[in-house]
């Protein structure tokens, strides 16, 4: 009977303290009720938070990926910086046959770039002239779907698509003529060829809508005097592919004279940007917790404040303060282990209707870039977890302090009412 | 075998042959200072011993809670000396004091002495099971003192399902329970009426004579202070009378 004495002590004290702990929370059921609403309130908006802007980081990266951009892109080394038509990758045939052999690329789109006038006859303005394989395009970027008006890129002589605020600036519409000027590589003589305006495109998004204009490859080769492309848009299988620099890919293209870039490094600000939007979780995690905190702090020094004569009671009878602190602490762990059970299954159910509906925001353009699709809420369970495990410490550690106080305070409360 | 006296832990021998429990040595308790100076216990000197019947009386602030409160360890005197079962009690401090108080000490409050969200037979067990005693023993101990009450059948009520008289009936067998060396009571009658209140006090004296437990308990009440064996008069914080009836 005496071995196990102190062990045995130990564990019936604390199964006291813990079912006097989990009796207390429910003795003031609508506060208590209030506070685990307030808790798992807050976790919900912080789940949704992290779902949301999970979910907004894919879209934008899908659309700008997917819109123009692929996954990654093959110039020649320097074109980047300096955009210099002279910088051309020559032996297009082998890069192809390359891409081809490489099973992480799923399709690439050549194209030739270079800054232009363009005129018609009321109107003269200055555009991206892009020259691209009308079929290869359709499987890398968007274009196709983006057409609004006309014909898309059938391989004709003198075909051009025109965003469709570049046409309204020039004053065109489709069948109107349009003169095309670009200086011309080795050497920089000028040269000129007329189309017709063939098809309109929006990609709703402005920069691209007023600035670029697409014709055949061939024609442009022929325009500008180049034999090869200045550009080549992948499509990787996946979107990870991207981040994942062990892949031969990144070998095979990176060489003296080509530069294979992937589409974090293609637009970096971009990046910086979705960095920034996951940082946003964080601050209102951190704003949602302190609130949860101030919340409850104030309940547990509402119900100590209540019972400070039965705790006096409780201390005189012989309960060590530190047992107090712990029940304390257990009334903060209960409340948590409510809150976190009901936040996590509010946030089931209303991550569950956002990943399958989708929150449209199509009429919002961020930072120049239109979300045309909408965002559908991407659940991480990692995160969740972690993040109804914080909301269980941060409700722990915001009864700390009302635990010490409970712990400090006089027995001789026991004797109050006495007085 | 059934009686709680005949379960005494070996610990408790020592104080059982010295009879003296409680020594009090120019026991002051002062608070306050400068013009709101309140001397609530003035130079006082008693010794109680094993198996005494004893009422503090004197009226509303004279100082019983006081004194009582300094008995029992709930506070510090400011001068002088406390010594329960030969130990120096105001020496003490933190969870010595906690565990002494828990094993030493029973203590019954004028009111709200219960836990509201423990039955009748947990609030008993409450200080058996911070002591670690066992479940048979605890339940064998439930069983004699809620019989040794009067409140045989109650023991899943919780306090609000009980009656004022009753739940003072709770608190003297939560007090008793543990076995302590003494029992203080503080105005435990206060709030029952006069009847209940001789009641009560008419089984703390029954349970004093049988198991040779020692009370010590404060009243203003004529007719509760008459069946004390032992009566010490407080007026002002100071000790004016002592006086032993048979
Ligand atoms: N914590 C305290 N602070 C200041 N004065 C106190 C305190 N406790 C008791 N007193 C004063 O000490 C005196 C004795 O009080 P108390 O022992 O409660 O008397 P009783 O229990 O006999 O009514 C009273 O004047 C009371 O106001
Ligand atoms: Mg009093």
């Amino acid at each position: 009977m005496t071995n196990n004495n102190a062990s045995h002590n130990e564990n019936t004290a604390t199964a006291i303290v813990t079912r006097l702990a989990k009796r207390s929370i429910f003795r003031n059921t609508r506060r208590t009720l209030l506070t685990v609403l307030l808790i798992s309130c807050s976790l919900v908006a912080i789940l949704f938070t992290d779902a949301f802007v999970r979910g907004m980081v894919s879209t934008m990266v899908k659309i700008s990926t997917q819109t123009f951009l692929g996954e990654a892109q093959i110039h020649h080394q320097g074109f980047r910086a300096t955009n210099d038509i002279d910088l051309y990758i020559e032996n297009t045939r082998n890069v192809y046959a390359k891409i081809a052999d490489t099973e992480t690329i799923k399709a690439y789109a050549p194209r030739v770039i270079s800054g232009a006038m363009t005129s018609s006859s009321d109107n003269v303005a200055s555009a991206i002239i892009y020259g691209v394989d009308g079929h290869k395009e359709a499987k890398v970027s968007k274009l196709k779907q983006a057409m609004v008006e006309g014909d898309y890129l059938s391989g004709k002589e003198s075909e051009i698509l025109l965003g469709q605020r570049l046409a309204e600036l020039l004053e065109v519409s489709l069948g109107d003529r349009l003169v095309v000027t670009v200086s011309q590589a080795h050497g920089g003589d000028l040269s000129q060829a007329l189309f017709r305006v063939s098809g309109l495109f929006s990609f709703n998004e402005r920069n691209m809508d007023n600035g670029m204009a697409f014709i055949n490859l061939s024609q442009a080769q022929q325009l500008l005097n180049i034999s090869g492309v200045h550009e080549i848009a992948l499509r990787l299988q996946n979107l990870q592919q991207a981040d994942d620099k062990s892949l031969p890919l990144w070998q095979t293209f990176n060489t003296e004279t080509l530069e294979t870039l992937s589409w974090q490094e293609l637009v970096p600000q971009l990046s910086s940007m979705l960095a920034m939007t996951e940082y946003s979780t964080l601050v209102v995690s951190i704003i949602l917790y302190v609130l949860v905190c101030l919340g409850l702090i104030n309940t547990m020094f509402m119900s100590i404040f209540e019972r400070q004569t039965e705790f006096g009671i409780l201390l005189a009878i012989g309960t060590r303060p530190k047992q107090l602190f712990i029940q304390i602490l257990l009334e903060g762990f209960f409340i948590g282990l409510l809150s976190v059970t009901l936040g996590l299954l509010l946030a089931y159910i209303v991550c569950y209707w956002g990943a399958n509906v989708g929150i449209d925001y199509t009429d919002l353009e961020m930072t120049g870039m239109t979300l045309n699709e909408p965002i559908y809420l991407i659940v991480d369970i990692t995160s969740f977890i972690k993040m109804a495990l914080a909301t269980l410490l941060v409700t722990v550690l915001a009864c700390l302090y009302p635990a010490a106080h409970a712990a400090r305070l006089q027995p001789s409360f026991a004797m109050r009412k006495t007085l | 075998m059934t009686t709680l006296a005949q379960n005494k832990k070996p610990k408790n021998d020592d104080s059982a042959n010295s009879a003296t429990v409680i020594e009090t040595k120019a026991l002051c308790r002062h608070f306050g200072q400068g013009d709101t100076l309140v001397k609530a216990l003035t130079n006082a000197n008693l010794t109680i011993e094993r198996g005494e019947f004893t009422a503090i009386i004197g009226p509303s602030g004279s100082g019983k809670s006081t004194l009582l409160q300094l008995i029992g360890g709930l506070d510090s005197p400011t001068s002088g000396d406390v010594l329960l079962d030969n130990r120096h009690i105001s020496q003490m401090t933190g969870s010595e004091l906690s565990d002494f108080r828990r094993d030493h000490i029973g203590f019954i409050f004028q009111a709200y002495n219960l836990i509201p969200v423990l039955s009748a037979k947990e609030n008993i067990e409450y200080i058996m099971l911070l002591q670690g005693i066992s479940a048979h023993e605890r339940a064998k101990r439930v069983t004699t003192i809620m019989h040794a009450v009067g409140l045989e059948g109650l023991e899943d009520r919780r306090p609000a399902e009980l009656s004022g008289g009753q739940q003072q009936r709770v608190a003297v067998a939560r007090a008793m329970v543990s076995e302590p060396s003494i029992i203080l009571a503080d105005e435990p009658t206060a709030n029952l009426d006069s009847k209940t209140g001789i009641e009560l006090l008419d089984m703390m004296k029954t349970l004093n004579e049988q198991q040779n437990m020692t009370f010590v308990f404060s009243t203003h009440d004529p007719k509760i202070m008459e069946r004390a064996k032992r009566i010490i008069r407080l007026v002002d914080g100071c000790v004016v009378d002592d006086e032993r009836r048979n």
